[in-house]
């Protein structure tokens, strides 16, 4: 008995150690796909691209898998330059959300595939403003706007510009609340749009290299003078929420009026009856708040590199780029021309015309540590 | 264990020899864990915000990350706003808990055993539904408002985003441990001394003063000392509840390492951290090591 019982547990083990290896390679056939984002993107894709693509593609699967955040990403994109060192399969095949330029030397190693180049049949339809680098595919983007309460504040008289967005908020003290700038793209787009109005209305004023501690100083010290000077006409005399949600927590319970929402989540909290359907919505006129593209990379040397260019090919289509609107509350990578009219006409107010970007890096951290320690404690106060 | 019971029990192994290296094995595990989990981080935190690479690429003794958290008003006054905190936190806990506790030792009948399981509660309740719930309930056009208002009262002042929302989350979500440790040590008051006190005439406060509060100081001191680390070291509720600015050190030293990119700044900042629960800490070893003395 104990002999018998040896017996197998040896085979067991053998046979699980010839088996293992072969079970850790990447099946052909199922596209692993790695995402950074938030829970609903990872559901948009289970329930709305899985199916679709499944379907209109017999034989391939996708393999949905939630890296975590940008940081679980890049980590795997180290692990498939190290797999092309050594010619083995990185397991990767699509990342959902990345940085073309990350992991550092990402593309001098080879390991993401040339968009551009890869002969796609819908990436004429991209928006060129969308575009930063010819191994990046902008699928889906989302811009910061103002949400208003239209009970309180009639459409005609939603502020268009900044200076009439200043007015408003001094004029009606404690209606106004945007979120702490590290804490969500609302509030940090928010504060990056007063960074351009302070310093002329330029976005490409700011390059991701041109961040110098005296330049910052200069041109984030004006623009912590134009925040400080609102702050007192803040939700609670310079309150600030602790992220996008919260943020809307306060407008759905009625407690503000106004506050800058990213655009994906206030159509999905219109759609889902946090916010009513009454829900204003404006963007600045003399120049939009900062908003954002998600771009996808195909990994140039997984298993599945033609597959996953036609899942690739499959996110620019008409179907999948309504659903991002419609479903998803996103922008659209395409350009708004390949956007079916009536959507187009729905979403008439939000369409931008112009999408500012401000640079991260050195930039990011001067702005985070500047508002915290010029902005949120409210120094004029004691005056 | 009591002294009757290690007499009843025969021992499992007999030579006291031959049962050490199991104990030791046992105990190796959860040893282990910490000195790496918890040690080898603590030290290596310390060598590498005091044991830096300057600017030449020498490495030296430098002390300028310790310098500038302590000239720094906004750091300084995150410690402040972290230390009066967990001060108001403490005191807060011994009023609300210490009643709860002699009530649940004394009081008979079905009553306490629902008091006590609504006292424990909060331990089942995940911090982050616990803000949420919060800012449902206090937070501005909550609950609370809504009722207020029903019958013609003005609104609150909400604690939401203002130093008080952290210590109201914090006290109710340190209520279960509190209570629990205070009640253990309120079975070792003894029904035979208070009577005996009765007797003699002594009124409730003095049976209190004199007769319960020696025995239980002890747990006291472990509860207090249990629920300030945590507490100092708190995370989420801050976070969510608390204001911009000032902010507790665990909001602000996950903002310096993550968003400022200042990993020794945040390493800086959890050294301070260690500092001031080593000071609690001792509280804690202090009082254990008097319990085993005794």
């Amino acid at each position: 008995m104990k002999r018998r019982t040896f017996m197998m547990s040896t085979a067991g083990v053998a046979a699980g150690l010839v088996l293992a290896p072969r079970m850790s390679f990447a099946a052909k056939g199922s596209i692993d796909w790695y995402t950074s984002s938030d829970s609903n993107i990872l559901d948009f894709w289970t329930n709305t691209v899985k199916p679709a693509f499944e379907a209109a593609n017999p034989g391939i699967k996708l393999n949905l898998v939630d890296a975590g955040d940008g940081a679980g990403v890049i980590a795997i994109g180290e692990r498939a330059i190290a797999a092309k060192k050594t010619s083995t399969d990185p397991q990767a095949d699509y990342f959902e959300a990345a940085d073309a330029l990350l992991p550092a030397g990402a593309i001098d190693a080879g390991i993401y595939a040339n968009i551009k180049q890869a002969g796609l049949a819908n990436y004429s339809k991209v928006n060129p403003l969308a575009i930063e680098s010819d191994y990046s595919l902008p699928y889906r983007g989302s811009q910061v706007l103002l949400a208003y309460d239209t009970s309180k504040l009639k459409p005609a008289d939603a502020p268009k510009t900044w200076e009439q967005l200043v007015t408003w908020i001094k004029a009606n003290p404690g209606q106004f609340v945007y979120n702490r700038p590290d804490k969500g793209g609302s509030g940090g787009n928010f504060v990056r749009r007063a960074i351009h109005q302070a310093n002329g209305l330029d976005p490409k004023a700011f390059t991701v290299k041109n961040y110098t501690p005296e330049f910052g100083d200069e041109a984030l010290g004006k623009a912590w003078k134009l925040l400080a000077d609102i702050a007192p006409s803040l939700y609670d005399k310079g309150a600030y929420s602790s992220g996008n949600t919260q943020s809307l927590q306060l407008l759905s319970q009625g407690v503000v009026t106004m506050i800058p929402v990213w655009s994906d989540q206030v159509l999905q909290a219109i759609e889902q009856g946090v916010l009513p359907a009454e829900t204003g919505l404006v963007q600045l006129q003399d120049l939009a708040l900062c908003g954002g593209f998600t771009r996808s990379v195909v990994i140039e040397n997984g298993a599945n590199r033609e597959a996953s260019l036609k899942l690739a090919d499959f996110m620019l289509s008409e179907k999948m780029q309504s659903a991002i609107l419609t479903e998803l509350g996103g922008f659209p990578g395409v350009s708004w021309d390949h956007v079916s009219a009536d959507l187009r006409k729905r979403f008439a107010d939000i369409i931008p015309q112009t999408i500012p970007t401000f640079p991260g890096g050195k930039w990011e951290a001067a702005i985070n540590d500047g508002w915290y320690r010029h902005v949120a404690p409210n120094v004029d106060r004691k005056a | 264990m009591s002294d009757r019971a290690e007499g009843a029990v025969r021992p499992l192994a007999n030579t006291a020899a031959s049962r050490r290296p199991v104990g030791l094995l046992l105990v190796a595990l959860p040893v282990f864990l910490v000195i790496w989990l918890v040690i080898w981080p603590a030290i290596s935190a310390i060598t590498r915000t005091l044991w830096r690479i300057d600017g030449n690429g020498h490495a030296g003794f430098d002390l300028s990350s310790y310098a500038f958290f302590f000239s720094d008003r906004y750091s300084l006054d995150n410690l402040a706003v972290t230390l009066w905190t967990t001060l108001v936190c403490a005191v807060l806990l011994l009023a609300i808990c210490l009643p709860i506790a002699l009530y649940l030792r004394f009081a008979r009948g079905r009553l306490p055993a629902y008091v006590q399981a609504l006292a424990i509660l909060p331990m089942f309740v995940p911090s982050i539904i616990l803000a949420f719930a919060f800012i449902r309930v206090l937070g501005p056009n909550g609950v609370v408002d809504i009722l207020l208002n029903a019958v013609g009262l003005p609104k609150i002042r909400t604690p939401y985003l203002t130093p008080w929302g952290p210590v109201i989350g914090l006290v109710w979500d340190n209520i279960p441990l509190t209570v629990l440790i205070l009640l253990s040590g309120l079975g070792s008051v003894a029904n035979q001394s208070i009577e005996a006190a009765r007797d003699v005439g002594a009124n409730a406060l003095r049976v209190f003063w004199h007769i319960i509060l020696p025995r239980i100081s002890n747990s006291i001191l472990v509860a207090l000392s249990f629920s300030v680390l945590g507490i100092f070291s708190s995370f989420t509720l801050p976070y969510l509840l608390g204001p911009a600015s000032p902010e507790m050190l665990g909001p602000f030293m996950q903002r310096t390492l993550r968003d400022l990119q200042d990993p020794v700044g945040a390493m800086t900042q959890a050294v301070i951290a260690f500092g001031f629960c080593i000071i609690f800490g001792l509280f804690y070893v202090r009082s254990v090591a008097r319990n085993r003395g005794a």
